[in-house]
């Protein structure tokens, strides 16, 4: 992350929303930098206030993220040219966090093994304990 | 992705009557995504899955307020990222930052001095929601256009500028399109919002990014 943090790019790191790398390059810039965390308490200051901001909006909804299907068919290698090219730009340029970890997700589906299954059975058994029986 | 699908709500409704079952399908669904969003960032896997697991709890926890307009995978992967954050915090990874006061941890930060001065225009969360939510629907309809028509580079500058908040110069230089383009896409997209929140007779002050490069 060479180029000027933007605001939109300092409410992604409050919403956990950038990638890991970029998460560490903003974590260590406001390590350096008192006026950053100046800046991010701007930002926090004015959601509270009760101001919109367009990105942080665009990201929560996942506005234009592609749907779990097309990334499937993207993985599949049959997704439309046009669109596999809008994911590649997506994940890579802008980065959208929650698309990358689904195409991680599908990924390993497809190399499923048994780790998962006791994986999901240890959180069944950790929470079904908190499950409100009627 | 608007709302819980008919799947997830089917799920939730199961789950909310205690199925043991239900909850496993949940689980089964989704913890792979939520484990790679955690493992990405922290990169140790008994961590990643102790933070995953104290997300499903924190989902049951908070299921009675879960309302269904949020789609199910937004919600859990908020309470992973609330989860991650924490744990990074706590191990020294992640700086403190003043929180809002709506936050639930983090109260020992002040905001600086004028960051609340805008506090003036707080107002329900319900009114929040109302204009949130006319602004998903209005960003839907015109992505959703974009897409459909394959308007692929007014999607990306337009993401670029709004998302990632880049300078129209960077925006143009990685599109390989001219500054003034993205002028004019960016000046439409935003003419079309301010249309919108006139219309439905929303404040102007709540969305400061649409009127800033007003004459």
């Amino acid at each position: 992350m060479s180029h000027r943090l933007s605001e939109s790019e300092l409410e992604a790191y409050l919403d956990e929303a950038l990638s890991p790398a970029e998460m560490a390059a903003v974590e260590m810039a406001v390590r350096q930098s008192p006026d950053l965390l100046q800046q991010l308490a701007a930002i926090n200051g004015r959601r509270d206030a009760g101001f919109h901001s367009l990105g942080a909006i665009w990201r929560r909804h996942r506005v234009s993220c592609p749907t779990r299907e097309q990334m499937g068919s993207f993985l599949l290698g049959v997704l439309d040219e046009q669109q596999a090219s809008y994911l590649r730009f997506h994940l890579n340029v802008v980065g959208c966090r929650l698309c990358q970890a689904n195409l991680a997700d599908l990924k390993s589906r497809q190399a499923e093994t048994d780790d998962a299954v006791v994986r999901r059975r240890k959180y069944f058994n950790s929470s079904a304990g908190y499950l409100h029986r009627p | 992705m608007s709302g819980a699908s008919d799947t997830d709500s089917l799920l939730i409704e199961r789950i909310r009557r205690g199925d043991p079952d239900a909850w496993s399908d949940l689980i089964s669904r989704y913890e792979g995504r939520l484990l790679a969003f955690v493992e990405s960032r922290i990169g140790h896997r008994g961590a990643s899955e102790d933070i995953v697991q104290e997300a499903f709890v924190g989902f049951l926890n908070s299921l009675p307020n879960y309302d269904g307009r949020r789609p199910l995978e937004s919600y859990l992967f908020s309470i992973c990222a609330y989860k991650l954050t924490d744990h990074l915090r706590r191990e020294g990874r992640r700086p403190s930052v003043p929180l809002s006061t709506g936050s639930e941890s983090g109260g020992e930060w002040q905001l600086p001095g004028d960051a609340r001065a805008a506090s003036s225009i707080a107002r329900s969360g319900e009114r929040h929601g109302l204009e949130e939510q006319a602004i998903v629907a209005a960003l839907r309809e015109q992505v959703g256009r974009w897409k459909k028509r394959g308007d692929w580079v007014k999607l990306q500058c337009t993401e670029l500028l709004f998302v990632r908040g880049w300078a129209n110069k960077h925006v143009a230089s990685k599109l390989d399109i001219s500054e003034q383009q993205v002028a004019n896409f960016k000046f439409d997209f935003l003419a079309r919002l301010r249309s919108l929140i006139k219309r439905q007779g929303l404040s102007q002050d709540v969305f400061p990014e649409l009127y800033d490069d007003e004459p």
